[in-house]
């Protein structure tokens, strides 16, 4: 027994040079292992996003028209897109609705997921999911509604105005408009984010709780110097998705649209201007430059938040 | 519209088509005998399967009557969506040279774009010229454009106004005939309660406007060749339209809300609005989502701008076209004109739902005299059987409807918060202006 | 070691009865357009008209609606459940799969273009998917999948978000040293991922599972586009059809069947299972959550 386990010790001992050598070529056939693993994604990433999108950037070369057929223009469409009123107006009014809704949203997650996670709540499950339902709302019900919640003659703030004897202010007005999308956008995607900052306490060791109980902290200071730092990245990543979501906005106005069509153009926002060029105006063309230079936009932005509080994290 | 030339087309196209209409199957023989079917009487004697894209309820009924006269041809009835969103399915299938319909329903305001691009079947080839005098002048001028037949008429929808009776009668109030008594009607109800309107205008509804024009006289899209447009919102019948509507917008006497929502159907239901102007359709609407108060409606002519005048115009309305890209042209047409002309075929449409098209059906007595339970038994039938027979001849859409009424909500829409329709007016024009120069028509405005 | 999978007791403390009531308005808050899709789906149409919203109206009607919605037009809405189920199924299982090898293909293994790749995954999130529709349409055309389940399942398979919350979990779940060991075991790195990583990745695996699959549960812009034939449909389109279908069929041939409540009720059904699936899978999911979090 002894001798055969110093043998082999010996072995391995004698062998470890070569086998440092085999192991880096073995690295490279574990590298194509590594491929093969990403492999099926690749072919369907090719197939269902980087084909269209090649497609969709060769498309926004050229113009096609009603009469005169195809022709080659060149970056024509993307000169016309920084020019164009309403696509910049789009933009900024989703700019708008980042800075306010945004924050609110993921404000309102984070006090949930740590109300949740605080271990002081009757039926934690419940509120879990509960919070969570609307995620999985398709847009269609939504619209329905959410035209009767808005509905100031026999919807609720009708119902309430009339309660109080008073008229509450047209949610479906042009004052109220972005605001009451930005509540839509809110109810849906607040459990959504709450779940994922939920996780993140989840992650957070006992002992750090145990160690600040110790030290005599409070429920606050816990949240604010254990919890808070414990859940920074993923507040970077909700942030993230919620800035990429935000310039893509689409359902939650295309929904309002058909419940106030004097207030919701069909360039409220960057991106139903391109659906609407493409689908109604048969602009394919113009609507892919204008959808290439809305991603590039948005991965700007998305790229330079997350780039600013790494850094910031960094030296926090 | 221009009576003598079209008899001699028709006459000379009645040959084939009466063949067709009569269903001289025996035919089949020496038809099949060409590998391409092109002789409508053969093609439906060949077994053959129609894709027929519609979102017409009920129409599988009026086919399966089809396919029992023609055993031969099957068609598959497809609701690809609705208006718009077909619109853009058969665009991008035509497109992409495959996965489009044989037969496909089309509204009115969206054929010229269709029929312009080349994109439909001149059904004229098919004998559908022979057609003309089955249908009403105002259907007929809608699918006869540039020289050549691009669908064959399915509905229509004459407008009438439907107003609620027991509030009328409530306040003592007889139905307006002229728009000025429109307007006194409408301060009446205002004032009668403030909560209560006249009717509602929608702001989201390029069709509703387009109508009121038509009838006012407007003619505001001409197309005068494969290229040229005029545009012209601020013509004497938009105006006057424009005018009326701004002022009872601005004195809070309709309301500007979107129709068919459900807030706004409760606002039918519970007198709310005590009227509604829309096409000759609406009976079934009004049925089966109001039911409770159905019974108080009741229909009356349109109010006319002058006393005594008799106009109406057209709401809404579909037809029925071939697509270039089917394969199967010849059956296609045949099924198509089959299921529009043919007395059971037309008769089956209306009972599931459709306001006929053919001036057959519009004079036939068993039709005018039927009482309509949605409308407490009134015999709503003749008054809109005479709406159809005046409808104001020598509308046009532009050959780019479809876009031009989605950008209507971003420009008169918006225009109807302060309530000032003509400024919205000038800011559509300027859209429509703008977007047909893009694609490469000239485009006047005044 | 901390990995991802790290639980803890739940620490009871005092239940306060401040913050559960802070919590019980925001359950109210996110329930409360539900209730109204409930009750609604009691109603016959002329309750939906004249009765309050938040309660119920003449008579109980859920389960006559229920009844209506499965039997209109043949049982078409029991089809475009089934429809649903398997692109569901198909294609959110599917990505699941997918991202997660992807995902640990990138975290466990060096071979070239590898950071050039996962860049490129992440910048796709950034697309708007309504861009790519009519290119995907046209292409799809061309290879002759348009109105086919394929042209919704290919590409609902992609799942970049999946791929980088893979990613970040293999690194955490899946030590180094225990591939190194399974490899001087001899085994092949197919087996090893398979019979060893995998049962480590399922935390992971089971929330990119679910996230995918609300995601094709309520996947709408594409089956639109690129599905013509309703017997292919998914519900929300389905769904989506015959709301048009009772807000009037655009000035063209006049509704004679009653949609209101089809819509509702069919709506509500088609919530249901989500929510099942959730609250089934939910002792999964909660700790594959944070994987998105653990990387500092």
């Amino acid at each position: 027994m002894s001798t055969s386990q110093s043998t082999t010790s010996s072995t391995v001992r004698s062998r470890s040079a070569p086998a440092a050598r085999r192991r880096r070529n073995r690295g490279a056939r574990h590298g194509g292992w590594g491929f093969a693993f990403f492999a099926p994604f690749l072919v369907v990433f090719v197939v269902g996003v980087a084909a269209p999108l090649g497609y969709a950037a060769y498309l926004s070369l050229f113009q096609d028209r009603l009469i005169g057929g195809t022709v080659f223009v060149g970056l024509e469409n993307y000169r016309r897109a920084l020019g164009d009123e309403l696509f910049r107006a789009g933009l900024w009014r989703v700019l708008l609705f980042l800075l306010v809704q945004v924050p609110v949203m993921l404000g309102l997650a984070l006090l949930a997921a740590l109300a949740v996670d605080s271990g002081r709540l009757r039926r934690p499950g419940l509120f879990r999911i509960g919070v969570f339902v609307p995620y999985a709302v398709p847009a269609v019900v939504a619209s329905l509604m959410w035209g009767y919640l808005y509905g100031d003659r026999f919807g609720l703030a009708g119902q309430i105005g009339d309660f109080f004897g008073t008229r509450l202010p047209d949610l479906l007005g042009p004052d109220w408009m972005l605001a009451s999308i930005g509540n839509v956008v809110t109810w849906q995607y607040t459990g959504y984010n709450m779940l994922i900052l939920y996780a993140a306490l989840r992650t957070v060791p006992t002992e750090l709780y145990e160690a600040a109980a110790l030290d005599g902290a409070g429920e606050f200071r816990k949240a604010w110097s254990i919890k808070l730092p414990a859940v920074r990245p993923a507040l970077v990543l909700a942030t993230v998705f919620s800035i990429i979501g935000t310039f893509q906005l689409f359902n939650e106005p295309n929904v309002m649209q058909s419940l106030a069509p004097n207030v919701v153009s069909t360039s409220y926002t960057p991106n139903m201007y391109a659906y609407n060029l493409a689908f109604n105006g048969q602009q394919f063309n113009y609507s892919a430059a204008v959808a290439v230079v809305l991603g590039g936009v948005t991965a700007v932005i998305a790229y330079a938040v997350q780039l600013r509080s790494m850094r910031k994290g960094q030296g926090a | 519209m221009s009576p003598a030339p079209s008899r001699r087309r028709r006459l000379a196209a009645l040959v084939p088509a009466a063949a067709l209409l009569l269903g001289l199957t025996a035919c089949g023989s020496d038809g099949s005998a060409s590998p391409a079917v092109t002789d409508p009487a053969a093609a439906l004697d060949t077994p053959t399967t129609l894709t027929f894209w519609t979102w017409a309820p009920n129409i599988d009924k009026t086919v399966a009557l089809f396919e029992q006269k023609y055993p031969k041809i099957k068609v598959e009835v497809v609701n690809a969506g609705q208006s718009a969103t077909e619109y853009t399915k058969m665009q991008t299938a035509i497109k992409a040279g495959s996965g489009g319909p044989d037969v496909a329903q089309v509204e009115y305001f969206a054929l010229p774009e269709f029929a312009l691009s080349k994109r439909l079947v001149d059904l004229k080839q098919y004998g559908a010229a022979g057609l003309e005098s089955k249908f009403t002048p105002s259907a007929w001028s809608q699918v006869a454009l540039n020289g050549g037949v691009w669908a064959v008429p399915q509905d229509t929808g004459p407008m009438a106004m439907f107003y609620n009776k027991k509030v009328f009668d409530e306040l003592g109030l007889q139905p307006p005939t002229t728009w000025a008594e429109f307007e006194e009607a409408a301060v009446k109800i205002k004032a009668s309660d403030p909560n209560r309107f006249i009717t509602s205008i929608d702001p989201g509804d390029a069709g509703g406007l387009d109508s009121f024009v038509w009838q006012a006289g407007g003619r505001p899209f001409q197309q005068k060749d494969a290229t040229n447009v005029a545009v012209d919102l601020q013509d004497p019948g938009s105006k006057k339209v424009a005018d009326l509507w701004s002022s009872l917008l601005q004195r809070k006497l309709v309301d500007a809300a979107p129709g068919w929502t459900n807030e706004w159907w409760q606002s039918m239901d519970s007198g709310r609005y005590a009227m509604w102007l829309i096409g000759a359709w609406a009976p079934g609407n009004i049925a089966s989502t109001i039911p409770n108060t159905a019974k108080d409606w009741r229909v009356a002519p349109m109010p006319q701008w002058s006393k005594g005048d008799k106009v109406s115009a057209e709401n809404g309305g579909s037809a029925v076209a071939v697509p270039t890209s089917s394969k199967h042209q010849a059956a296609a047409a045949a099924f198509a004109i089959w299921l529009n002309s043919d007395p059971e075929a037309v008769r089956s449409l209306n009972e599931n739902g459709l306001f006929p098209a053919t001036t057959g059906l519009l004079t036939d007595p068993g039709f005018l005299d039927e009482p309509l339970e949605a409308l407490g038994g009134q015999q709503a039938n003749r008054i809109f059987a005479d709406s159809s027979a005046t409808v104001g001849t020598g509308w046009q859409y532009l050959p780019y409807q479809v876009y031009a009424n989605s950008v209507f909500k971003d420009t008169v829409g918006q225009s109807a918060n302060s309530g000032d329709l003509n400024a919205g007016l000038s800011a559509w024009q300027k859209r429509i202006a703008d977007y047909g120069n893009q694609q490469g028509f000239k485009v006047t405005t005044p | 070691m901390r990995t991802p999978t790290t639980r803890r007791r739940p620490r009871r403390g005092r239940a306060s009865n401040a913050l559960t009531l802070a919590m019980a308005l925001m359950l109210g808050y996110a329930l409360l357009p539900l209730v109204w899709l409930f009750m609604a789906a009691t109603k016959d149409t002329a309750s939906l008209m004249d009765s309050f919203g938040l309660w119920f109206g003449h008579g109980f009607h859920l389960f006559g609606n229920i009844g209506d919605v499965l039997s209109y037009d043949d049982g078409i809405y029991l089809r475009w459940f089934g429809n649903t189920l398997l692109y569901a199924v198909v294609g959110a299982g599917g990505a699941a799969f997918i991202a997660t090898a992807a995902g640990y293909g990138l975290a466990k293994y060096r071979f070239r273009g590898r950071t050039a790749l996962a860049a490129t995954v992440l910048g796709a999130i950034a697309i708007p998917g309504t861009a790519l529709a009519v290119p995907t349409y046209l292409l799809f055309s061309k290879a002759g999948i348009v109105d086919t389940p394929w042209a919704v399942l290919l590409p609902s398979l992609v799942s970049p978000f999946g791929v980088y919350l893979m990613r970040v979990y293999a690194a955490e779940a899946v030590p180094d040293s225990m591939l190194e060991a399974a490899r001087i075991d001899g085994a092949g790195e197919l087996r090893t991922f398979f019979t060893v990583s995998l049962r480590l990745l399922a935390p992971g695996f089971v929330t990119v599972l679910l996230f995918a699959l609300v995601a094709t549960w309520n996947n709408y812009f594409l089956p639109l586009i690129v599905l013509s034939d309703p017997k292919w449909f998914p519900l929300t389109v389905g769904l989506n059809q015959w709301n048009s279908l009772a807000t009037g069929a655009a000035g063209s041939g006049a509704t004679t069947t009653d949609f209101y409540p089809l819509v509702v009720t069919g709506s509500l059904l088609a919530i249901v299972p989500l929510v099942v699936a959730f609250l089934f899978l939910q002792r999964y999911w909660q700790s594959g959550l944070s994987a998105g979090s653990v990387k500092e």
